[in-house]
């Protein structure tokens, strides 16, 4: 798993499924990295990767999210784990996005994972975009937001 | 700290605490019954005061708690506030009426510019999450410290940080694309509008130079016009303003249309 200060996202691809991970060292609070991945509606804000997320980040809750990658699909998830400051897991029937945290001496780790895969993966696998490229704006902003947010004196 | 020296103490800043509970629930009856509310509970529990933090601090950490028991179940206002309530306001003949009376009796029913940009504030702040009103106000207007917050919120310092940063981040974003008097493309003009009407023969744009804000909109940022805003609700007292009565018979307008609107 790449743990940088950069971002950069890998992608591994199987016949019946697809994985893509991120992960980055974030200088900053866990509590302020987890504020700012389960505001729901400040979320857009910072996140240059989301269109718009409506509902509540929370164990059991639902949420729709209209992403960058598709502006026109509403992708309507459902908050599977909610271990604050630690894991959030949303999803649907296709897979599920987990994001995780591990706290360091200096701030915290940051993870970001999507599967999506199954029987039928290999028939529409080709119409499915890449993740990378919002994998790692996604991590980029999440950064920068959040040491923003440390560094604050105001 | 002993009974007989909370009282005075209690004094020197209780203005300040009924105007941030007011700018919290937009209503002066939760205002005035949560400082009573506070007084009483801060006199009964003046033993476990320990003077880690200063008494102001403590006292508003009691009433914030008892703002935030009002409010948690309550919805929050939408962004659009204003608009919602002014159409509603052209409905009502009454609601003008009342103001115009107010406006021609009271010794407090000037109309000011500058004050109803400090009533505009109290309403649209209320589309924020609660946690982010409260620290909001609590460091923009109240100037308490990052540390005085966490300790009046239970929260952490980073937390304060966060919710400062966003509120202020929304608040900024909510004004540049509504307010006229800091942007020209903003769709919301009521403050000149209402001057309109309640001073005739006022020239609005006289008034408006008078504003440090609305006159150096063109030169400054959007954060340094905030902080003008911020400096607008510093240096008025809502309950004993020249224009008070006819700004608070406008608040309780608009709660009432938020109540309504909000199904409460």
């Amino acid at each position: 798993m790449n743990q940088q200060t950069n971002p950069k996202a890998v992608t591994e691809k199987r016949m019946f499924r697809r994985e893509t991970t991120v992960s980055v060292n974030i200088e900053a609070d866990s509590s302020i990295v987890w504020a700012l991945l389960t505001h729901a509606s400040d979320i857009p804000r910072w996140n240059s990767t989301v269109v718009s997320l409506t509902g509540e980040i929370r164990e059991g809750g639902a949420i729709e999210l209209k992403s960058t990658l598709d502006e026109k699909r509403v992708f309507k998830l459902k908050v599977k784990e909610f271990v604050p400051e630690k894991r959030l897991v949303w999803g649907d029937g296709m897979g599920s996005r987990v994001y995780s945290l591990d706290k360091k001496s200096n701030g915290v780790l940051f993870s970001m994972s999507e599967k999506i895969g199954g029987p039928l993966f290999p028939l529409f696998a080709k119409m499915i975009p890449s993740f990378d490229r919002s994998f790692e704006q996604f991590a980029a902003d999440l950064k920068k937001e959040a040491e923003t947010i440390q560094g604050s004196k105001k | 700290m002993t009974t007989d020296k909370l009282t005075p103490e209690f004094e020197t800043f209780q203005g300040e605490l009924k105007s941030f509970i007011l700018r919290m629930t937009a209503s002066v009856q939760d205002a005035e019954d949560i400082v009573q509310e506070t007084y009483i509970k801060a006199h009964a529990k003046l033993n476990t005061f320990r003077g880690e933090s200063s008494l102001k601090t403590w006292v508003f950490s009691i009433a914030s708690n008892l703002a935030r028991d009002l409010l948690r179940s309550k919805k929050r206002w939408p962004e659009t506030v204003t608009d919602i309530c002014r159409e509603e306001s052209l409905g009502n003949p009454q609601f003008f009426q009342e103001a115009l009376q107010i406006r021609q009796t009271s010794p407090q029913g000037n109309f000011e510019i500058k004050e109803h940009i400090a009533l505009c504030f109290t309403c649209v702040s209320k589309s924020l999450p609660l946690e982010q009103q409260l620290a909001l106000l609590l460091k923009e207007v109240y100037g308490f410290s990052m540390k005085e917050i966490a300790s009046i919120l239970n929260q952490t310092e980073a937390m304060v940080k966060y919710y400062l940063h966003t509120s202020r981040s929304r608040m900024i974003e909510v004004f540049d694309q509504r307010c006229s008097l800091i942007n020209k493309q903003g769709i919301c003009h009521q403050c000149t509008e209402l001057n309109g009407i309640f001073n005739p023969k006022q020239k609005a744009q006289e008034e408006l130079v008078k504003i440090e804000m609305a006159k150096d909109a063109e030169n400054k940022s959007k954060e340094e016009l905030f902080d003008l805003r911020m400096k607008i609700l510093q240096e008025l007292d809502p309950f004993e303003s020249g224009a008070a009565e006819l700004q608070l018979h406008h608040l309780e307008h608009n709660r009432q249309v938020m109540e309504k609107y909000l199904g409460e």
